[in-house]
């Protein structure tokens, strides 16, 4: 299975790479290109996430559970690898939403901002997967000047915990009220 | 509706941000911290370097040392007058001795090849189930019920021991028969240990030499030293001799003051005792040391130090030497010109014993023959040592044994039984890091899950606020 997983890891770090340069030309370029780019971008999205899963099933079985739950690498992967599908879902889920409309106005720097976030996960999560087979990148260097020791397990104190979920129970909340007032 | 996008709804998205950000400047943070009471304790510095050098002649072989250390702990255990009782101070304990009364060591694990995961793995080789001062170690009442560790041989703990000799990787108790344990020895299934000590052998010159079986155990004969306490009387059995040495005790404001003098009288040897005095009016802060250091006789005194093992300018520098060829096959790893080996190494500073020490990877020492550690062949009585040092990264190993690396709980453990080396897939660094991680592996997992889960609900929240501006606002769009 670890060469099955090295082989589906392709899909989606090209599509999100790709998805990532598509909304970055999309948002900031004018020209045949950026609508070229704000047109194909859904599908991307959606071949990008559909090798996500794969990828990360396969994943899950190249070692046992204990063995991802027991390294920090492991557990520093997964984790990278999760939240840069829970970033490109958002993306589709937004794109999909606003079809022609997604680049329009402010819109435009959300998926920026969500492109470059998942960018630096997407990419976190690939380096990581390269030191666990042996083969680190530099890009582990870069992670290290901005703060995180890829060999120690990414995880937060309990009061930040506490703080992230109100920000996502409090942004929930708004865009139910937000859809009401739409409604 | 074409006004959402316009409006504050878009903005939600920085909420992400805001929250990915405070998990990435804080990750890594509430979880690690000493805890006495599970035998963790962290040290400041989770690496350290250490340089050697060999060099052997026709019949013996030398080995240098050169680490730093802020300062030299040369006193260990020590008893001091009190209020009317010798208090003792320096027993074993998670981390740095608050007094300082934790001497300073070296030792080294050699092998022939009769140990070939001990060139592969190293010291992890030699971490069982339940080790002393682990979180999980086993009670002393435990071992001392074990028909052949505690009844047969005395022991309340569980120490260093070879993975074959247990029946069972995850169970210490489950050591193999007498006769099998003997056999292995005789087939070379042990590991010589060179130990040396700057408080229970360098004052007189000596180091110990014991070997790692189904235990850590003593060459035979006599080591280089005993313990100075009469249990009958609750006392020393010895002083320091007042004619020759002008005092009967050391001062335990000398004692903790971080100072040294290699020249003066800092521990008690058969040199300079004498029966202890009870008759003497013993001050508050006299301290006389537990231990009494005596030359080592048989095949336990075959490692002696060469020149004076001496601390200064914020190095130790020591030097071993042995015969190529002890005579002593079962206990001691017999070394020849044009031989390769195996060796590992383990220092003690800053006041700590037990497994608060730094450990080598395994490297290859070659007497005449290429390996990473080049012995020098030299004629006459001593070598004259260059500035050619091997240098080497010590590391804590922290709450990592053998049971865990050959586990399902380890990815690496299938890259174990294909014989792939450790040097090949993890650094000093890297080692010390996970070292440390597993002291807290529970707590750290489950904060994990969390921050993992946390980061995924900011996500479903901040899709949930974006979307009603996210609404398609063209015709012929989706609604």
């Amino acid at each position: 299975m670890t060469g099955m997983h090295h082989m589906l890891v392709h899909f989606p770090l090209g599509l999100w790479a790709l998805a990532t340069l598509m909304i970055l030309v999309g948002a900031l370029l004018p020209g045949r290109m950026a609508e070229l780019s704000r047109a194909a971008l859904l599908p991307v999205l959606v071949l990008s996430l559909l090798g996500a899963l794969a990828a990360i099933v396969s994943g899950f079985l190249v070692w046992p559970l204990a063995a991802h739950t027991h390294s920090p690498l492991g557990r520093n992967h997964l984790l990278m690898s999760l939240w840069s599908l829970g970033i490109f879902t958002m993306l589709t889920v937004l794109v999909w939403r606003a079809g022609d409309a997604a680049f329009d106005g402010a819109r435009r720097w959300v998926l920026v901002l969500l492109a470059l976030i998942g960018g630096l996960f997407f990419a976190a999560a690939g380096t990581l997967g390269g030191h666990l087979v042996g083969a680190p990148t530099a890009f582990s260097e870069v992670l290290g000047v901005m703060g995180w020791e890829v060999y120690t397990t990414f995880y937060s104190p309990l009061w930040v915990i506490a703080v992230m979920v109100l920000i996502g129970v409090g942004c929930a909340a708004l865009g139910r009220r937000g859809r009401r007032s739409v409604d | 509706m074409a006004r959402q996008d316009k409006g504050a709804t878009p903005w939600l998205v920085l909420g992400l941000p805001v929250a990915l950000g405070l998990a990435w400047v804080t990750q890594g943070s509430g979880v690690i911290e000493d805890d006495p009471e599970r035998n963790i304790s962290i040290p400041e510095a989770l690496t350290m370097p250490l340089q050697v050098q060999a060099a052997y002649n026709d019949e013996q072989i030398f080995f240098r040392y050169r680490w730093p250390a802020e300062q030299a702990h040369v006193y260990h255990d020590m008893l001091r007058y009190e209020d009317g009782e010798w208090i003792r101070h320096g027993s074993s304990m998670p981390g740095p001795d608050p007094d300082g009364t934790y001497e300073d060591r070296v030792a080294m694990l050699v092998d022939d090849g009769g140990v070939p995961e001990f060139g592969r793995y190293g010291g992890y080789i030699t971490v069982g189930d339940r080790m002393r001062f682990f979180s999980d170690s086993a009670s002393p009442a435990e071992v001392a019920e074990h028909p052949y560790l505690g009844q047969e041989k005395g022991k309340s703990d569980v120490r260093k021991y070879l993975p074959a000799t247990r029946r069972d990787q995850t169970d210490w108790r489950s050591v193999e028969d007498a006769d099998v344990l003997a056999a292995q020895r005789e087939a070379g299934y042990f590991l010589d240990l060179w130990h040396w000590r700057a408080g229970r052998s360098n004052p007189i010159g000596a180091s110990d030499d014991q070997w790692v079986g189904e235990y850590r155990n003593s060459d035979a004969g006599t080591g280089p030293y005993t313990t100075n306490w009469d249990g009958d009387n609750d006392r020393p059995r010895w002083m320091l001799d007042p004619e020759q040495t002008g005092q009967r005790a050391l001062r335990w404001e000398d004692v903790v003051s971080g100072e040294v003098d290699f020249d003066s009288i800092y521990y008690l040897s058969e040199e300079n005792r004498t029966d202890f005095d009870p008759d003497h009016d013993w001050q508050d802060g006299d301290v006389i040391p537990r231990r009494l250091l005596r030359t080592p006789e048989g095949s336990r005194g075959s490692i002696a130090v060469h020149g004076q093992a001496r601390w200064e300018d914020g190095y130790w520098d020591v030097t071993l030497v042995r015969d190529l060829d002890t005579g002593s096959p079962l206990d001691d790893k017999i070394l020849a010109d044009q031989g390769v080996y195996d060796i590992g190494i383990a220092v003690y500073r800053n006041a700590t014993g037990s497994r608060w020490h730094y450990v080598s990877h395994p490297y290859s020492l070659g007497l005449g023959r290429e390996a990473d550690l080049q012995a020098t062949a030299f004629s006459g009585g001593a070598p004259e040592w260059d500035d050619a040092w091997f240098d080497m990264t010590l590391f804590y190993p922290g709450q990592v044994d053998w049971p865990l690396l050959i586990s399902q709980a380890h990815a690496g453990a299938e890259n174990i039984a294909q014989g792939t080396p450790v040097r090949a897939r993890h650094s000093e660094e890297q080692l010390a890091l996970y070292g440390v991680e597993m002291e807290f592996n529970d707590a750290i997992t489950s904060r994990w899950w969390m921050t993992l889960v946390a980061g995924l609900i900011v996500m479903l929240g901040v899709t949930l606020a974006l979307l009603p501006g996210f609404r398609s606002t063209r015709q012929g769009d989706r609604s």
